[in-house]
């Protein structure tokens, strides 16, 4: 059996897939990136292959992508992480529908994209400045809670009455718009769902700039908060497609197209 | 193809032809759609179609019920035959008249005066004015024999309104050693008003064609009719928009400042009402194919990149000056 | 112990290093990093490397006359016997010393220009300067290159290029910049120098067409990056090396050309570049684009089409026709977007890219410049309309931004070689 790697090497975490001949996902592993991508990417490739119970040589074709994909040298190929979200998406969501319009927060940036009825990338849009609107704004908010970044969803559920507005256009920044919230008596409850619609808005907004098209796919490790997925789907006015595992969509993607590339090569 | 110079001796030639041809027998008959002096009777080429155009309508309701509207028909349809194959460019090429503004323009460029131009805001005002002298010369003539509208008939003395004015009838003939056009004529009213403004308009075709290129032909009656029959015509004035820069390279060189050759880049027909088809401005199209010259289909000139350098003798030829 | 014997640079010094350095990379990449290098365009990569980084004057006998923008006309100063210098400015190290005399915000490359200025650390420095009145930074910045104590002269430039008011409007203000330059000079224009200077003239802009010739092949033998290179080049060049080096380029290119030597990959994506010009050394945009295997075929700029495109047409050789040819074509064919109509730049864009087969566009606007940024909209509606696929980047001169366009700039090229595929 031939097998074949897609890494996504991201600022925050390293994500890496396994597929074989068929595209189908065999495993997945993630860990942070740390300061050494490449370092860190080969150790957890090769943790990867040790679990699932291969060695080295039965991975035929690897690639790398995001924004740490050119430092790993010992891929195949690289490729952006957008053309991989696209391939992953459409793969993962294959009996949801078709998937037009993807939404990814990742840990420090966040991306639209739009596709067309073959999956082939149209337009997209990134909003990689600033950190309000991806999951190092989710982190702070957390940290400043002195909550888990997992129970955010869960709180999020919990709040009444209408969302407060955390309006700071800079994640840093909010942290003290949050703490004279707190100060005025504010339910963390309330402060979160806040803080999720203050999130949503800003993805709407880069949603747009690429058009919603119907077939909307949300991935990225913010992805697993309920709430955010839940604050999202009430501002875009449509139902989101959420996959089980969110942050390995774009490594999958990757994988995939090693599929493709080693087959088109060897043909 | 050196266009200006290709245009200057067929310009002679023509001029050649129209003005002494009747010297050497030659008569091209009396539809012609341009200027050739039926005053200079020796040595006409030709006459021009406008003279026909109101001697013909110079009849009766009644005759022209009959043969006469035959007779006028017949020459219409051989005046719009011979146009057809020139277009508008019997104005820029073979007009005699036309050819006298060039060389009056010409004597200008060498004396290093500058020209005049009009502001837009005037050019469209004139533009009505050679229909109106077009509508005039032909009722003219038919109110001369007929009644309208309860109006009184119009002296004989005013037959042959256009002609009268024409400066062509003064200035043709001048060019065979004949100068008893530039005359006024005191036998009657009419023929006195008619005969004064007649030099007046020989006086202002002078010095307006020196000042300004092509003067006279914003206000030529020929134009006009011309115009009318223009769309079928032959030989066309095409321009392919998507290559047009707008750089206005066109309209630098156009005589009579057609700004639509420059500005349009949605029509493919290109000979507005004013235009001559002097292909002035192919020739200074710096543009592969925007502007071509087509006769019947195929084209005959186009605007090329290697032309223009040619023409504006860009291609290096001389040492540095530095 | 604090060292107190180590020499601090003076601020001359410094910027001089630095721009060097700027400089120098991208010098060094365009001669070692690509395939298929060229040996003709070791003269463009000298003579940047002789001023830059050598800091050789070129114009030591000559009045040199400075001007901005792309609206001053040059065969008018090359008639007066002056040297006209662009000063657009395309280096980081001047952007951050101009960055001191303007808002925040502005545009990189008038904060480079002013930057440079300020510090007046010039190897070829212009003795009066010609300031269109163009985008609004443009226009007031005057001023303030005024208060560094250079004599600079505004040249009034309409904003719309449709009416006759405005075309007479700029008729009268070529005339009154040719009265002043004359007095400056000392000189009077005659028909004799003026006609040799638009010869001159349109004869760079038929070398600069019969490269871009080249460019339409489907095998390219010329880097984008280089063609920017030679039209920069013509900014502070002595016109007749200039001629000289261009016309050895082409021969070797024609000779590339037969041999089929190209500088890109089998599928290279052509790439159409329009927005804000690139001035060396900020190709930034123009390296990653080749760097990830695209190639620019053709390009909608003021540092290179535009000056280039249009030749100016004389119908009476005298001074008074010659003068009026001149002002018509600056600005009737001016396709820059500070006019009110963009139509005619959409129109071009369209047309180079069916002349070009260009399978997409790359529209790059500085951050902070507004006419750039708003035209934007209109330039991807009529892309869209004609199914030109189309990417719209901001930049500006800082040497960080390398990841986020890098990855901008891939996933449009993988995408057009994906379109690319399906339609075969």
């Amino acid at each position: 059996m031939k097998y074949f790697a897609g890494i996504d090497i991201g600022s925050t975490a390293i994500k890496i897939s396994i597929v074989d001949e068929n595209k189908n996902l065999i495993g997945s592993k993630i860990s942070a990136s740390g300061s050494m991508f490449y370092k860190y990417a080969q150790e957890t490739l090769d943790a990867l292959i040790s679990e699932l119970g291969f060695n080295n040589n039965d991975i035929v074709y690897i690639v790398a992508t995001g924004y740490g994909r050119k430092l790993y040298k010992e891929a195949d190929e690289n490729i952006s992480e957008i053309t991989a979200n696209a391939i992953g998406a459409r793969a993962a969501a294959s009996e949801f529908g078709e998937i037009k319009t993807i939404i990814n927060i990742g840990g420090q940036d966040s991306k639209a994209i739009s596709l067309d009825s073959e999956g082939n990338v149209v337009n997209f849009a990134m909003n990689d400045r600033c950190a309000a609107g991806t999951g190092k704004f989710l982190d702070v908010v957390a940290l400043k809670l002195e909550m888990d970044v997992n129970m955010l969803g869960e709180y999020h559920f919990r709040s009444k009455g209408t969302p407060l507005s955390v309006s700071s256009t800079c994640a840093v920044f909010a942290e003290s718009e949050i703490i004279g919230l707190l100060g005025n008596d504010h339910s963390i409850e309330d402060i979160v769902c806040g803080v999720h619609y203050s999130i949503a808005k800003r993805i709407v907004k880069l949603v747009k700039r690429v058009g919603i098209k119907e077939g909307i796919y949300f991935d990225g490790g913010p992805a697993l908060n309920d709430g955010l997925v839940n604050a999202i789907e009430n501002e875009i006015g449509q139902r989101i497609f959420v996959p089980k595992h969110p942050q390995i969509t774009t490594s999958f993607g990757a994988a995939i197209m090693g599929v493709d590339s080693y087959n088109y090569e060897n043909s | 193809m050196n266009l200006i110079r290709f245009r200057f001796w067929f310009q002679i030639i023509a001029f050649a032809l129209i003005v002494y041809g009747g010297y050497v027998g030659l008569d091209l008959g009396d539809k012609l759609p341009t200027f050739a002096c039926v005053f200079n009777s020796e040595g006409t080429g030709g006459k021009c179609y406008v003279g026909m155009l109101q001697h013909d309508l110079k009849n009766p309701f009644e005759t022209f019920m009959g043969f006469a509207g035959y007779a006028f028909l017949v020459s219409l349809i051989m005046f719009m035959v011979w146009f057809w194959v020139l277009n508008k460019s019997w104005c820029g090429f073979v007009c005699p008249l036309g050819t006298m503004q060039d060389w009056l323009t010409k004597l200008r460029e060498k004396l290093k005066i500058r020209f005049s131009e009009y502001s837009w805001a005037s050019r469209g005002n004139i533009k009505s004015i050679k229909y109106i002298l077009l509508i005039l010369l032909l009722i003219i003539p038919v109110m001369i024999s007929n009644s309208i509208l309860g109006l009184p008939k119009l002296p004989n003395g005013l037959s042959m309104p256009f002609c009268d004015i024409c400066p062509g009838r003064m200035l043709i003939p001048a060019f065979t050693g004949n100068f008893n056009q530039f005359y006024i004529d005191f036998s009657s009213k009419t023929d006195l008003a008619m005969t004064t403004l007649g030099m007046i308009i020989v006086g202002l075709f002078l010095v307006g064609s020196f000042i300004k290129k092509r003067f006279f032909c914003y206000f030529c009656p020929m134009a006009a009719l011309q115009y009318i029959f223009s769309e079928p015509a032959f030989l066309k004035l095409y321009k392919n928009g998507t290559k047009c820069t707008r750089c206005g390279d066109c309209y630098r060189a156009c005589d009579m400042d057609i700004l639509e050759i420059a500005d349009d880049v949605t029509n493919k027909n290109l000979v507005t009402e004013d235009c001559i088809l002097c292909l002035k401005c192919i020739a200074a199209c710096p543009e592969d194919g925007c502007l071509e010259a087509n006769f019947m289909g195929k084209t005959i000139f186009e605007s090329t990149k290697e032309g223009f350098i040619l023409r504006m003798a860009m291609n290096k030829q001389r040492e540095s000056h530095e | 112990m604090n060292n107190t014997n180590h020499n601090i640079e003076s601020p001359k010094e410094k910027q001089n290093r630095h721009k060097a350095m700027e400089a120098i990379k991208l010098l060094n990449t365009l001669r070692e990093d690509f395939k298929a290098p060229i040996s003709s365009m070791g003269y463009f990569y000298d003579l940047f490397e002789r001023v830059h980084c050598k800091h050789e004057s070129l114009h030591d006998d000559k009045t040199k006359i400075g001007t901005m923008c792309i609206q001053i006309p040059s065969e008018i100063i090359y008639a007066l016997d002056g040297i006209p210098i662009r000063l657009c400015n395309g280096f980081y190290t001047d952007d951050e010393i101009g960055s001191d005399f303007m808002p925040q915000k502005a545009c990189p490359l008038i904060k480079a220009t002013v930057g440079h200025f300020a510090s007046g650390n010039f190897t070829d420095k212009p003795d009066i300067v010609f300031s269109p009145t163009t985008c609004d930074q443009k226009t007031k910045a005057g001023t303030t290159i005024e208060s560094f104590g250079y004599k600079l002269i505004d040249v009034d430039f309409p904003r719309t290029k449709e009416s006759e008011a405005s075309r007479e409007y700029w008729r009268r203000s070529v005339k009154q910049f040719a009265v002043e330059l004359s007095k400056f000079q000392g000189k009077k224009l005659t028909k004799n120098n003026l006609k040799d200077a638009i010869k001159k003239i349109g004869y760079a802009q038929l070398l600069y067409h019969k490269l871009s010739e080249f460019r339409k092949n489907e095998i390219v033998p010329i880097l984008g990056m280089d063609v920017f290179l030679v039209t920069n080049a013509f900014f502070f060049d002595k016109i007749d090396n200039w001629i000289e080096a261009t016309e050895k380029l082409l021969s070797e290119l024609e000779i590339r050309a037969r041999e089929k030597i190209t500088v890109t990959g089998k599928a290279s994506p052509r790439i159409i570049y329009t927005g804000s010009p690139p001035i060396f050394p900020n190709y930034k945009i123009p390296q990653i684009i080749e760097e990830s295997d695209g190639i620019i075929v053709a390009d909608e700029t003021c540092s290179s089409n535009r000056m280039f495109n249009d030749m100016v047409a004389v119908d009476e050789w005298n001074i008074y026709d010659m003068m009026d040819s001149i002002s018509d074509k600056y600005l009737k064919a001016c396709t820059c977007p500070i006019f009110t109509k963009n139509e005619d730049r959409i129109r071009r864009v369209i047309q180079l890219a069916r002349e070009y087969k260009a399978d997409g566009v790359i529209y790059q606007a500085f951050a902070g410049c507004t006419v750039y940024e708003m035209e934007q909209r209109s330039v991807l509606e009529a892309m869209e309309k004609e199914g030109i696929p189309i990417l719209y980047l901001e930049s500006d001169y800082s040497p960080s931004q390398g990841g986020q366009l890098s990855t901008r700039v891939e996933a449009f090229i993988e995408s057009l070689k994906t379109r690319r595929r399906n339609k075969k």
